[in-house]
C-alpha cells in the first residue's frame, strides 16, 4: 500500500484561519466600527482627566476580555468531544486542536494590533509622542482614613514604563485567550464548571467561616475570599498582567485645597507585570498542551500484570 | 512472509477481539472482522448492534476496550491520523458540521485536509448529487446532508469507504442515483468498502462480502457466494415426533411448522445437510437457496431485541 499523503500543518492552520474568520465574519466586520467607537471613548476618557495612567496598560482589559470570549467562540460549536467532524480528519487529534487554538490567536493579534494601533495614535495626539511619559502623584506612606489628603503627603513621580508596555494587551489577551481555549477544549461541560465554581465559592467561604472559629485556626478565616483576591489583584494576579494593577493603585482623592486629584498608592511595576506575563501566559500555554492532550490519537499503553 | 502475513496484506480492515462497552452495555464483543482489499463487505445488524461503534473504532473515534483494529496494515489506536487519511467516511448521524458554512465552503475547507482531493470530481459528484453548493449547511434537509457526508467521503478517492447507513435519508430518486455513483466510483477508483446497511437487497448489485453483527457479536462473516451456496432454506417431511438432531440444531436458523411440514433455514453445505437430515428419518422435499437481504437478515432475530 502506498502512503497516504497527510496534510501539511501550514495547510490545516490557514484552514482553520479562514474557517474561523467565516465563522466570526461579524464581529470580524464590525471589529473596525467598534475600534473607532473605543478609541473616541477613550479620547473622552483622557480629555476629562480620567485616564492618568497609561493608554496601553489601562483599556488592556478590553482585549482581555475579547481574547477569553474568541476562545470561547472559536470552539463553542464544535462538537469538542465524541465522533465530531473536526476529529475525523486526518491530523493528530491533540495537534489539531493546538492548530485550532493558534489559527484564533492569529485573528486576536490581528485584532489586538488594531487596538494597539488606535491607542497609539490616541498617545500621539494627546501625549504628544508614542510612548508617553505620565507624572504621577504618589503617596509617600499608605493612607487609610478618608479625610481630605495633604499635598504634602504625596511625591510627584515620572513615569516613563518604555517600550515594553506596548506588549500589554497583546500579552495579557493571549493569556486569557490560552485559559480559556484551554478550558473550552479541555472540559466537556464548561457551563457545569462555571455554575459549579459559582456555587462551590460561597459554601467553601462558609466552611471556612464556620471552620475557623470551631477549630481555632484563624489562617482559615475568609480563606476562599483571600485565594480569589490575591488571584484577580495580586502582585502577579490577573489585574497585574492586563493593566499593571492601574486599576487598583489609583484613587481619586480630595486635597486639603478642595482640589479631587488622582493619587497613586504606588508607581506601576513593569518588572512585575513581565514575571506576572509569564505565570499567567505560561499557565495557558500548560493549560492548553494539558487540554489539547485529552484528545490525544494514542492509546496510553496498559501495564502488563 | 509467513501465511498470517499474507492474509494481512490482502486485507484492508481486520480486527481482532475488538471489544467495546458503554457502561453496562457491550457494543462490541470480541469482533474479528476481515474485509478483503477490494471488497464491498456489508455489515448487517439491528439498531445497536455495535456496527456504528465499529466504525468509529476503525477510524480511532471510539477507543476499544480489548483488541485491535488495522486498516491497511495500520494500527487505527496508533496511526489515526494515517488511517483517518485513507479512509472516506460517512457517519451514521445526519448532522452536518459548520452549519454556518456554504456547502462549498465546507468542501473547500475539506479538500485543505486531503492533499489528493479531487477538485473536479467534487464538484462532478455536488451536480450529480444534486447538493446545493451555495446553500447554508443549516439549511439542508436530512437527504441534502447526507448527499453532502456522501461527497466528503467520495472526492479525495479514499483507498476504504466506511460507510454508516449511507442511503438513510435518501428518497428513491437520489438513492437510485447514489448506487449508481458508487459504482461508477468503485469501477474508476480502486476501493474497499465497508458499509452498513438495514436494506441489503438495494446492495445486492455490489456486495461481495457480509458480516452479520448481533448484539456486538460478529455472527457470520462470508463470501456472498458461500453465504447464498451455505445458507439455505429446507421444506422437510417429517415422522411424528420429529426433532431437528442435535448437529443441525446449532446451525438451525429459522424453523416452523405445519402439520408433518416442517420448513427450516440452515447453514451448511447442501449435500452434507440434506445427508443427515435424511439420516433422520426427515424428506427434504425441497431446497433453494436466498435471496442475499434473507440469507444475512436469517442470522437475526425475529423478534425485536
Amino acid at each position: 500500500m502506498t502512503r497516504t499523503q497527510l496534510p501539511q500543518p501550514r495547510a490545516v492552520l490557514m484552514a482553520h484561519v479562514r474557517a474561523i474568520a467565516f465563522a466570526l465574519r461579524v464581529p470580524l466586520l464590525i471589529a473596525p466600527v467598534f475600534a473607532i467607537v473605543a478609541t473616541i471613548f477613550l479620547a473622552i476618557q483622557i480629555a476629562n482627566g480620567d485616564m492618568t495612567g497609561n493608554l496601553y496598560a489601562e483599556p488592556s482589559a478590553l482585549p482581555s476580555i475579547i481574547g477569553a470570549l474568541l476562545a470561547i467562540a472559536v470552539w463553542v460549536r464544535e462538537e469538542r468531544f465524541g465522533p465530531g467532524f473536526l476529529w475525523t480528519l486526518p491530523v493528530d487529534r491533540s495537534r489539531h486542536a493546538l492548530i485550532k487554538v493558534l489559527a484564533g490567536w492569529l485573528w486576536l493579534m490581528a485584532g489586538v494590533a488594531l487596538f494597539a494601533l488606535s491607542v497609539m495614535v490616541l498617545a500621539l495626539v494627546y501625549d504628544g509622542g508614542v510612548l508617553p511619559v505620565r507624572s504621577l502623584q504618589v503617596l509617600i506612606a499608605p493612607v487609610t482614613s478618608q479625610e481630605p489628603l495633604d499635598p504634602a503627603a504625596l511625591r510627584t513621580e515620572q513615569w516613563a514604563p518604555g517600550p515594553l508596555i506596548v506588549l500589554v494587551p497583546f500579552v495579557s489577551a493571549t493569556a486569557t485567550y490560552l485559559l480559556a481555549s484551554a478550558f473550552m477544549v479541555g472540559v466537556r461541560h464548561p457551563l457545569r464548571w462555571i455554575v459549579g465554581a459559582v456555587v462551590t465559592f460561597p459554601v467553601a467561604s462558609a466552611i471556612s467561616h464556620v471552620g475557623s472559629r470551631m477549630l481555632g485556626m484563624l489562617w482559615m478565616t475568609h480563606l476562599p475570599e483571600r485565594a480569589v483576591t490575591g488571584l484577580l489583584e495580586g502582585r502577579y494576579g490577573l489585574e497585574a498582567l492586563v493593566t499593571l494593577r492601574t486599576w487598583s493603585l489609583d484613587r481619586r482623592m480630595h486635597l486639603t485645597s478642595g482640589e479631587r486629584i488622582h493619587v497613586w498608592s504606588a508607581v506601576p511595576d513593569l518588572g512585575d507585570w513581565r514575571i506576572a506575563a509569564l505565570l499567567w501566559t505560561g499557565a495557558g500555554a500548560l493549560a492548553v498542551w494539558f487540554a489539547a492532550s485529552r484528545h490525544r490519537e494514542r492509546r496510553r499503553e496498559r501495564r502488563r500484570a | 512472509m509467513t501465511e498470517t502475513d499474507s492474509k494481512a496484506s490482502s486485507d484492508a480492515v481486520t480486527t481482532q477481539g475488538l471489544c467495546k462497552r458503554f457502561g453496562a452495555k457491550t457494543a462490541l464483543d470480541g469482533v474479528a472482522l476481515r474485509v478483503p482489499v477490494g471488497a464491498v463487505y456489508v455489515l448487517v445488524g439491528v439498531n445497536g448492534a455495535g456496527k456504528s461503534t465499529l466504525f468509529k473504532t476503525l477510524m480511532n473515534l471510539e477507543r476499544p476496550d480489548a483488541g485491535t483494529a488495522t486498516v491497511f496494515g495500520l494500527d487505527s489506536g496508533h496511526d489515526g491520523p494515517e488511517v483517518r487519511a485513507r479512509i472516506g467516511y460517512v457517519p451514521d448521524r445526519q448532522d452536518a458540521p459548520y452549519r454556518w458554512m456554504t456547502c462549498a465552503r465546507l468542501l473547500g475547507h475539506a479538500a485543505a485536509f486531503y492533499p489528493a482531493w479531487d477538485r473536479a470530481y467534487a464538484v462532478q459528484l455536488t451536480g450529480a448529487l444534486g447538493v446545493p453548493a451555495n446553500q447554508r449547511i443549516g439549511g439542508l434537509s436530512k437527504g441534502e446532508t447526507r448527499r453532502l457526508q456522501l461527497v466528503l467521503a467520495l472526492a479525495h478517492r479514499p483507498a476504504l469507504l466506511l460507510l454508516d447507513e449511507p442511503m438513510d435519508g435518501l428518497d428513491p430518486v437520489v438513492r437510485r442515483r447514489a448506487l449508481v455513483l458508487l459504482a461508477e466510483h468503485l469501477a474508476d477508483t480502486p476501493t474497499t468498502v465497508l458499509l452498513s446497511t438495514h436494506h441489503v437487497g438495494e446492495m445486492e448489485s455490489l456486495a461481495d462480502h457480509v458480516g452479520v453483527l448481533r448484539d456486538g457479536r460478529l455472527v457470520a462473516q462470508m463470501a456472498r457466494e458461500d453465504l447464498q451456496r451455505t445458507v439455505r432454506s429446507y421444506v422437510l417431511e417429517t415422522p411424528d415426533g420429529w426433532e431437528l438432531p442435535r448437529e443441525l440444531s446449532a446451525t438451525a436458523l429459522r424453523r416452523s411448522s405445519t402439520g408433518r411440514e416442517v420448513r427450516c433455514t440452515l447453514v451448511g453445505e447442501e449435500r452434507e445437510v440434506t445427508d443427515r437430515l435424511n439420516a433422520t428419518g426427515a424428506r427434504v422435499r425441497d431446497s433453494r437457496s436466498l435471496p442475499l437481504e434473507d440469507a444475512a437478515l436469517a442470522f437475526l432475530p425475529e423478534e425485536p431485541t
